[in-house]
């Protein structure tokens, strides 16, 4: 699989156990267009920590690279990294090709 | 103790804190109500219980109702067992009641500010601690990613679910909430500020 691939899937897998704590009928699509956090989003901040938390575990199990999805960097971006599944492949991505 | 706890109300930019009153009885007992209160200690059998704890509440806790901006009640959150001696107390009593409301708002992140700065900039604590049973792994990651630190278990300690789970415990010393838990909670609500991406 290449990088693209692994990210996301690391994502899904994320937003899998989230699914897993949550109620019937509180269980979250998972597809690239999920949106996660801001207007029309899926996840409180309770649920966004989750999946961070689970996220950089996952990155950090698979690429042997430390990153943070929190911090100023993340959030001095244009646009923000976890607006949908797929900015946050990006972002994700872009922090693995800094290294 | 310097500060009136039922008069107190901590306002952010997405959520006040204001006190918990006895006309919160019914909408917290239906909160209390929910799967995902299951994780919680037992509560109150009846608004009407719930109502006689919330009136026994001793002057000494901050228990509040976690509300938008608009002065919807989406929550609650506490600080007890305050002990200015050892400069220590406990956050708790934690819950989101109405998660609709609170997607794509950091109404959890800013309550959980808002409590940890009254706890050590307002009343000058040191540590916060607490106990959060094995089985509520939302709340466990919570805890660590706001720098909490593992400091142990008690086993069996709870009956939830219909099993014995255990207690995982957790601490905050004052510099670390400063140096982890603030900047990142500060960051997950710069992020109710941010653009977010056009869709593909």
């Amino acid at each position: 699989m290449d990088t693209r691939s692994i990210v996301t899937e690391i994502i899904f897998k994320a937003l899998r156990q989230l699914n897993d704590e949550l109620a019937q009928g509180k269980k979250i699509e998972i597809s690239t267009d999920t949106k996660l956090f801001g207007p029309e989003a899926s996840l409180d901040s309770l649920s966004l920590v989750s999946v961070v938390v689970d996220v950089e575990t996952g990155v950090s199990d698979s690429f042997s690279k430390t990153v943070s999805l929190t911090d100023d960097i993340a959030m001095s971006q244009q646009v923000l990294p976890f607006s949908s599944v797929q900015a946050l492949v990006d972002y994700i991505i872009q922090l693995l090709d800094k290294e | 103790m310097s500060l009136n706890a039922e008069k107190m109300t901590l306002s952010g930019e997405f959520v006040d804190l204001r006190p918990l009153c006895i006309s919160d009885a019914d909408l917290t007992f239906k909160w209390r109500q929910s799967p995902r209160s299951l994780l919680l200690n037992r509560g109150a059998n009846s608004a009407w219980q719930q109502g006689e704890w919330i009136a026994a509440r001793p002057a000494n806790e901050f228990n509040f109702i976690i509300q938008l901006k608009d002065g919807k009640p989406i929550g609650m959150v506490s600080l007890t067992d305050i002990d200015m001696i050892n400069l220590r107390g406990e956050p708790g009593r934690f819950l989101i009641g109405d998660e609709d409301a609170t997607k794509g708002i950091p109404a959890a992140a800013e309550a959980m500010l808002l409590l940890y700065q009254l706890a050590f900039d307002h009343l000058g604590l040191h540590r916060v601690y607490g106990a959060v049973a094995e089985d509520n792994r939302r709340m466990i990651k919570w805890q660590l990613y706001m720098g909490m630190t593992k400091e142990g278990r008690f086993q069996d300690h709870y009956f939830i679910n219909g099993r014995f789970q255990c207690a995982v415990l957790f601490g905050l010393i004052e510099p670390e909430f400063h140096k982890v838990a603030a900047p990142r909670l500060k960051a997950m609500i710069a992020a109710g500020h941010m653009k977010i991406a056009a869709p593909t």
